[in-house]
């Protein structure tokens, strides 16, 4: 009796332990592009961190907006400006978002998936709707993410009345991401 | 009227003479200027960005000091650690080796973070710099130096807490 109670015991805490759903990025990569006829320009950040729920497909970026590096000290200077994204106010910038087609994506099963997100992207006070298309490799367990995005600055107030950043920035940039997950622990 | 006084006439050569010269200065001064200002905004444009290895450190403190400093109150502690150009203060953090990773870039990223704390300092090194990380093992204590880029904290939507992250670092103990 003693016997049969403690497996049932043993059944029902294993039943209802709940399953590790979730994958955490602690070094992803973010980049954007900017195309002018006058200059092209690029950054790159390698230290924001992401997780993915696979149950809910939720699926959220924190951005360290400092991490952002150019080649040229003065451009870099400018990004963190108050008058442009001021980094010390707004250190951070956030996606929170969730996959729209989950029911196509298999977790357990190596393969490329097209993965559709809808979410809100916050840069500086500035919330806004967006929808990125990206893959998801899975393999051996291991899961990686990338996107591919534009977006337009002066939706998140990011202007530029005059000088060299007016003509030498594009209004719409493209932003890549990839994002290797590992099972949190 | 026979013309002027001979003094006179000198007097007016003279003028004439001050006159050329005082317009040869401007244009001297000019272009020196005008070269002047391109040299520096040359420069500006050009600038090399900042060593932090070779800039002074500004904040010399324990791992767990800074990690509780962004803890206790985020605000006040990014008034103090960041800079609004982006060079934001140069720290020398001492703590205990977490982890060892690398990142996308196969930069080095060490972990200085006591096993009972919920936060650490993420530091990451630079292809100059990972070298020096070859040698460490978690456990053992060593003191990093390294640019602050942003501050430790719970996230609410990640549902975790997010390290301190300082960037182009180094062992300097």
């Amino acid at each position: 009796m003693k016997k049969s109670a403690a497996v049932l015991f043993a059944i029902a805490t294993l039943a209802f332990k709940p399953v590790p759903s979730k994958l955490v990025s602690s070094d992803a990569h973010i980049s954007f592009f900017s195309h002018t006829p006058l200059e092209d320009i690029s950054s790159n950040n390698y230290k924001v961190v992401s997780t993915l729920e696979k149950q809910t497909g939720e699926v959220v970026f924190s951005v360290p907006m400092q991490s952002f590096e150019f080649e040229k000290a003065l451009m870099q200077q400018h990004f963190n400006s108050k008058d442009f994204l001021n980094t010390k106010k707004y250190p951070k910038a956030k996606f929170i978002g969730k996959i729209s087609n989950l029911s196509e994506i298999n977790f357990s099963k190596n393969g490329t998936y097209q993965a559709n997100a809808t979410g809100e992207l916050t840069i500086k006070d500035v919330t806004k709707p967006v929808t990125a298309k990206g893959t998801l490799t899975i393999l051996n367990g291991k899961v990686t993410l990338n996107t591919k995005m534009k977006m337009t600055l002066a939706d998140y107030k990011i202007t530029f009345s005059k000088g060299k950043p007016s003509t030498n920035v594009a209004k719409e940039i493209e932003l890549t991401t990839l994002a290797n997950y590992i099972e949190q622990n | 009227m026979s013309g002027f006084h001979p003094s006179c006439v000198l007097y007016f050569k003279q003028e004439k003479a001050v006159k050329k010269s005082v317009k040869r200065n401007i244009a001297i001064g000019a272009v020196i200027g005008i070269l002047a200002g391109a040299a520096i905004v040359i420069y500006l444009f050009n600038m090399p960005q900042r060593d932090v290895q070779a800039t002074k450190t500004d904040f010399s403190l324990a791992a767990s000091t800074v990690v509780n400093e962004y803890l206790s109150n985020a605000d006040s502690a990014n008034e103090k650690y960041l800079q609004e150009d982006g060079d934001s203060k140069i720290l020398a953090v001492k703590g205990q080796i977490y982890s060892i990773t690398e990142d996308l870039k196969h930069q080095k990223v060490i972990l200085l973070k006591d096993s009972a704390e919920k936060a650490g300092v993420s530091c990451t090194f630079t292809s100059e710099t990972n070298a020096h990380v070859s040698s460490l093992l978690p456990g053992e204590t060593v003191t990093i130096k390294g640019v602050i880029r942003s501050g430790a904290g719970y996230d609410e939507d990640l549902d975790l807490y997010e390290n301190v992250i300082m960037e182009k670092c180094d062992i300097i103990k």
